[in-house]
């Protein structure tokens, strides 16, 4: 635990550090390029031009989404940080441009005077200002470089200089102002959104469509539902406050607060803020140089009302490095776990628990090679090889701290092989002890794997590339063997043929198999009692910790629109041990209803999942999925996903 | 008598056809319109007369709507280059005339000079080349297809996403499908010209691509040119979150169990955990 706040507390100050340092980085190109054809002129720097701060405000301020668009009209006042400011009767940005038009009555204000004229416009990425005065007549001015003092007259500007785009859809937002960073964002004053007509005021809303895509990391779970207001932001920071729903917790808020810089994040939030059960999320980032970057997540989850005192919280920080060389990485991760950071007899008071001490530290370093193509064949190989350090100094007894009636909690340790708890509680189970205790507080391991794989291949050469079929195959083999008699070792193998048979209709069939081998040098698994009841089926008795799951499963995806699309996937499973219906358990879901592995002993042998995904909004699709199973002879049972599983997705 | 009165009436018809002939009508958009001159969107301003028609396009009539920017106009100029009449409307009106046959009208106290910026870029094309650019954009909608090859141990049943700024970065922002065991497809529609940067990523932004070298890598960046369609192929070589041999996976808003190396979670309750050889338990 101190540990990891040491280290996030130093990832935090070098972020922070490295924020205030930042110089504007390179400057993209601009992210649309007008219809028009126009000479565009070249600017005579190579350096990038500063980042620009435009200060508007108009009767009426429209934002449109869809073509980052701002237009405005009535009482325009522009006060640029570039040393000027502008007034006129109409406003127009490209905010993918990066340029800006004044027209009518313009007037345009800097230290050295005052000058009027019929319009302006600001090619920002260019350092070209072109102007129409209008004193004793109509000129043409062209100030360079922002030297606004000295206008080259009569120049010849682009033909579009002038152009307002044409605009037939309804605005994004409307606003009575805006704060724009030029090619990072744009914050409305008393702005207000529209949903069926109707208009939701938001009072401050930013817009951010920066390329730095560190303000894509979040530390927010997934939602079914999650409706964004970002309320306050500039080029290196945002705020935002989430309207969501899930499953799990139903309608809540969660807040995030992104700081960002050109080569380094940090990112907080506590979600659902508005329920009991809170989860605080920091995910720092750093990349020191080329070849260096290290990153943390922490997630602190509290039980508690609003911010009183918590009655149950816990603490796993990850921290992971990586080291780039030309043809290979290293990679070392750790994680650092605490399930009770209140302490022993702390939880739900006053009828305290112990609940689960254990606090396991887990480390780990991996080289990893690129991925090579062996000379001669169409197949690529790739190796890794790790070496691990697990620790859990609490030990065993840990899980039997049960009190007041309360019973243990079962949960398995560090390493469950291990033999019955002394102590069982006095609970005898059918089977015999309940409680088994772990024996190991610290296990070295070792892994190595490799990878094989094709990219597509031919496998017909028609006339027709709709009737072309491509044939795939993977192949991971791994091992891990541990400091204890123990090692496992898995093997994945995918085949799959695919044709498209038009540029909607695509389809393929593949073939899986997952051997998965829990090796103990002594001892180890050990048939079930009772060999042919219910609890314990034929195929245990010659279960010794060696699975196989092969799936056939046919895919087929229908998009005969962007904005529209139909899959199915049916998935037969014929696996070792025979899956039994009610007998295995289920993977946990993640909140929103989905499993959280997908490959598991006991799955039903049959299942099909459809899939919708429909627009319904112009930034909105709706996501549609459910899962129906079916286990055939001799059971018959089937079932479906317990629920949809219905995402909102904004586009 | 009938001679005379044809060449009067021909006599009519040439007087009326010069004066049409004098007259030009061009329609454009209002840039502005202030202080005796009214002012395009070409930038160029003309000369207003002082007891100018304002009329409403459509009708002819009298309008409410008053010159001003983004107003729609259609403009008749007289012989000297004076405008004499104003059609306007709110919505565009069909294209008459050119402006380049008023250009001549338009005032401006300076000469043209020309512009070096504009200059630079038209280069003398070497022979057999064409002057033409070489990459132009109408704008218009373009199907763009996506094609990704994932990583070989992508769980099968995997969503992947492309994440882009033209959205935000928000990480769901492009659901894909799969269409084969590495191969993951999706068609959406771009205005041509249009130039975004994207990634791929499985549902969150902790399980981004990242680069061949491990490290995070910089977005993609793609013009849609223009095209019927467009396909776009691209290779993830790892995930953040799943890198060959990584034991830990973070997940936002869950817990990770404590260090087990036993692979299968879900046995049931009735086979027993591994078990030491009976009558050697392991020490402590």
């Amino acid at each position: 635990m101190a540990l990891s706040s040491t280290l996030a507390a130093l990832m935090l100050i070098l972020a922070c550090a490295s924020t205030r340092a930042a110089t504007p980085g390179p400057s993209p190109a601009p992210t649309s390029v007008a219809p028009q054809a126009s000479a565009t002129p070249t600017p005579q720097s190579t350096a990038p031009p500063p980042r620009t701060l435009l200060y508007l405000s108009a009767s009426n301020v429209n934002f449109y989404y869809d073509r980052f668009l701002i237009e405005a009209d009535g009482n325009v006042r522009v006060q640029t940080s570039d040393g000027f400011t502008v007034t006129g009767d109409a406003f127009s940005m490209d905010l993918k441009l990066n340029r800006f038009l004044v027209a009518g009555h313009v007037t345009l204000h800097d230290s050295t005077g005052t000058v009027s004229g019929a319009a302006i416009s600001d090619f920002l990425d260019f350092q070209r200002i072109y102007f129409v005065p209008v004193t004793t007549a109509p000129d043409r001015w062209t100030f360079l470089n922002g030297d606004l003092a000295h206008p080259a007259k009569g120049r010849v500007m682009p033909d579009d200089a002038f152009y307002f785009p044409l605009i037939s859809q309804h605005p994004s937002i409307t606003a009575s102002g805006a704060v724009i960073g030029t090619k990072t964002y744009a914050r409305f004053v008393n702005a207000h959104t529209y949903f069926l007509n109707a208009g939701v005021p938001l009072g401050s809303y930013v817009v951010n469509f920066s390329p730095n895509q560190y303000f894509a990391q979040n530390t927010l779970s997934g939602a079914s539902v999650d409706l964004t207001w970002n309320v306050a932001g500039n080029t290196n920071a945002l705020t935002a406050v989430h309207l969501r729903y899930d499953p799990t917790y139903k309608t809540y808020l969660s807040v995030e607060q992104h700081l960002v810089g050109d080569h380094e994040y940090a990112i907080f939030s506590v979600n659902p803020a508005t329920r009991a059960e809170k989860w605080w999320n920091l995910a720092l980032y750093e990349k020191l140089g080329s070849r260096f970057q290290i990153s943390s997540f922490t997630q602190y989850y509290t039980q508690q009302v609003w911010l009183g005192e918590p009655s149950a919280a816990q603490q796993t920080t990850f921290l992971n490095a990586t080291y780039a060389f030309p043809h290979s990485y290293v990679t070392a991760t750790s994680q650092l776990t605490n399930y009770n950071t209140l302490g022993p007899g702390s939880l739900e008071v006053p009828q305290a628990i112990g609940g689960n001490l254990s606090h396991p530290s887990q480390a780990q370093i991996t080289a990893t090679s690129f991925a090579n193509k062996i000379p001669g064949l169409p197949i690529f190989e790739q190796i890794y090889e790790g070496y691990g350090f697990n620790h859990d100094s609490v030990g065993p007894l840990q899980y039997l701290q049960g009190s007041n009636g309360i019973p243990p909690i079962p949960i398995p340790g560090l390493q469950a092989y291990g033999s019955p708890c002394a102590d069982q509680h006095g609970v005898v189970g059918k089977n015999g002890p309940v409680y088994y205790c772990p024996v190991y507080t610290t296990i070295w391991n070792t892994v190595f794997g490799f990878n094989l794989y094709t990219q597509s291949l031919k496998l017909n050469n028609p006339e027709n590339p709709y009737e072309t079929y491509y044939f795939n195959a993977s192949f991971n083999r791994q091992w891990q063997w541990n400091s204890l008699p123990h090692w496992i070792s898995s093997e994945n193998v995918n085949f799959s043929i695919n044709r498209a048979f038009s540029r909607s209709l695509n389809t393929y069939l593949a073939y899986q198999v997952l051997n998965v081998g829990d090796h103990y040098l002594q001892g180890g698994y050990l048939p079930c009692p009772d060999v042919g009841t219910p609890l314990c089926p034929l195929s245990f008795t010659s279960f010794r910790g060696v699975s196989t799951e092969r799936t056939t499963s046919l895919g087929i995806n229908f998009a005969p629109h962007p904005e529209f699309n139909f899959s199915l996937l049916v998935r037969h499973h014929e696996d070792f041990p025979i899956p039994v219906p009610g007998l295995f358990g289920l993977p946990p879901n993640n909140i929103i209803g989905q499993p959280l592995y997908t490959s598991y002993l006991g799955q039903a042998p049959y299942d099909a999942t459809g899939e919708v995904r429909i627009k319904i909004l112009s930034h909105a699709l709706l996501d549609v999925s459910r899962t129906f199973y079916w286990y055939g002879n001799p059971y018959r049972t089937t079932f479906w996903q317990p629920s949809f599983v219905v995402q909102v997705l904004p586009i | 008598m009938t001679q005379r009165i044809l060449s009067l009436v021909a006599l009519t018809l040439t007087v009326v056809l010069l004066a049409a002939g004098s007259s030009v009508v061009v329609s454009g958009q209002l840039l502005a319109y202030q202080d005796g001159f009214v002012f395009f969107t070409t930038g160029d301003g003309f000369h207003v007369a002082p007891n100018v028609a304002i009329r409403d396009a459509k009708t002819g009539g009298a309008t409410t709507v008053k010159p001003a920017p983004r107003i729609w106009a259609r403009a008749t100029f007289d012989s000297s280059g004076t405008v004499t009449e104003l059609d306007l409307s709110r919505s565009p009106l069909p294209p008459q005339g050119s402006f380049a046959d008023v250009a001549h009208f338009a005032v401006a106290l300076s000469s043209p000079v020309p512009n070096p910026d504009l200059l630079k870029n038209i280069e003398t094309p070497t022979p057999g080349e064409s002057s033409e650019p070489s990459q132009h954009f109408s704008g218009r909608p373009v199907l763009v297809t996506f094609i990704v090859q994932v990583p070989p141990y992508t769980p099968f049943t995997s969503s992947i996403y492309i994440t882009t700024d033209q959205s935000g970065w928000n990480a769901q922002a492009i659901p894909m499908d799969r269409i084969d065991a590495l191969h993951y497809q999706i068609t959406r529609r771009f205005n041509s010209g249009t130039i975004f940067r994207y990634l791929y990523d499985r549902g969150s932004l902790q399980s981004q691509e990242v680069a061949q070298n491990g490290l995070s890598r910089p977005p993609r960046s793609f013009v849609v040119a223009d095209a019927d369609v467009l396909t776009r192929r691209d290779i993830v070589y790892a995930w953040q979150d799943s890198g060959p041999g990584s034991v830990n996976q973070q997940q936002p808003q869950i817990m990770p169990t404590p260090y087990n190396p036993a692979p299968f979670p879900n046995l049931p309750g009735s086979v027993p955990p591994p078990q030491p050889q009976p009558g050697k338990p392991p020490a402590w």
